[in-house]
């Protein structure tokens, strides 16, 4: 087996891999700082064992809806099977945002990278924001 | 006449990101050597990180069986991170590994003096594992 680092070199055995469980995503989740400037909410969901989520960011006049993309999702390690985070890509005319998010204690942590690609001389950026679902108490 | 921007959020507005400050990327508190603060680490126990111009560079060692991993020097992307940290306009640097049976995406800043890689590693051949995040923790050696 091949790594780059120990931590990779695991016995897996196929036969035994059973899939990720996703269920720790679906929903909505609200950015924890209410006067954010970027991404407001973010809706999870799941489809025959993908993971889906719209992207909803602040705008001049309400919500930007970005809409819908698959997401990659990523465990705790290579021999777990929990689900950890995952990455996402929005390629607009103008912008390419990256998005990669990690779920911790309850928290979706999600790092944004926004590339240009129109002559407008802004500058490429990162972000890094958090994110909780609402519960009913 | 000011040209009309074209955006996603209200922060894709927002007159920093034409700032000439903003565009100068700080980079100096990135460069360097860092060390694993985990001694027992069985992923990445050091990193560098070099410049040349507007041109960054990462390279690795990975914790190995018989000894340290070179992993390669690897050309990276430097983005503004809007986070401020010290008063200034830091830098993230993202890179990418590609090993042949395995990517590794990281994204690397820096907080409060210590160096954060996350890694998403995916694994291109059939061994059958997963999939991972993971995050490491680093102090400057220089």
């Amino acid at each position: 087996m091949q790594f780059a680092q120990i931590c990779d070199r695991v016995k897996i055995d196929p036969a035994s891999v059973g899939p990720i469980s996703l269920s720790a995503f679906p929903g909505t989740w609200f950015n924890s700082n209410p006067d954010t400037t970027g991404i407001a909410q973010i809706v999870m969901s799941e489809s025959a064992g993908n993971l889906f989520l719209q992207t909803f960011a602040t705008g001049p006049a309400g919500l930007i809806d970005w809409g819908k993309v698959a997401a990659h999702v990523f465990t705790a390690g290579p021999s777990s099977r929990l689900p950890a985070g995952f990455t996402s890509r929005y390629d607009f005319d103008f912008v390419e945002i990256q998005l990669q998010g990690m779920l911790m204690k309850g928290l979706l942590v999600l790092a944004q990278f926004h590339s240009f690609k129109d002559d407008s001389g802004r500058a490429d950026h990162f972000g890094r924001e958090y994110f909780a679902q609402l519960h009913d108490s | 006449m000011t040209p009309t921007l074209e955006f996603k959020q209200n922060s894709h507005l927002d007159p920093v990101l034409t700032d000439p400050a903003t565009r100068v990327l700080q980079a100096d508190k990135l460069l360097g050597r860092w060390l694993n603060t985990n001694r027992e680490t069985r992923g990445i126990a050091e990193c560098l990180i070099a410049r040349d111009g507007d041109q960054f560079t990462v390279s690795a060692l990975g914790v190995g069986a018989d000894g340290p991993i070179e992993w390669p020097r690897t050309l990276a992307s430097a983005l503004a991170n809007l986070e401020e940290e010290g008063g200034q306009r830091a830098v993230v640097v993202a890179a990418t590994f590609d090993f042949g049976f395995m990517t590794a995406e990281t994204y690397i800043r820096v907080n409060k003096g210590v160096l954060v890689i996350v890694l998403y590693a995916t694994f291109r051949d059939d061994s059958g594992r997963s999939n991972y995040v993971n995050r490491e923790f680093f102090y400057s050696q220089d």
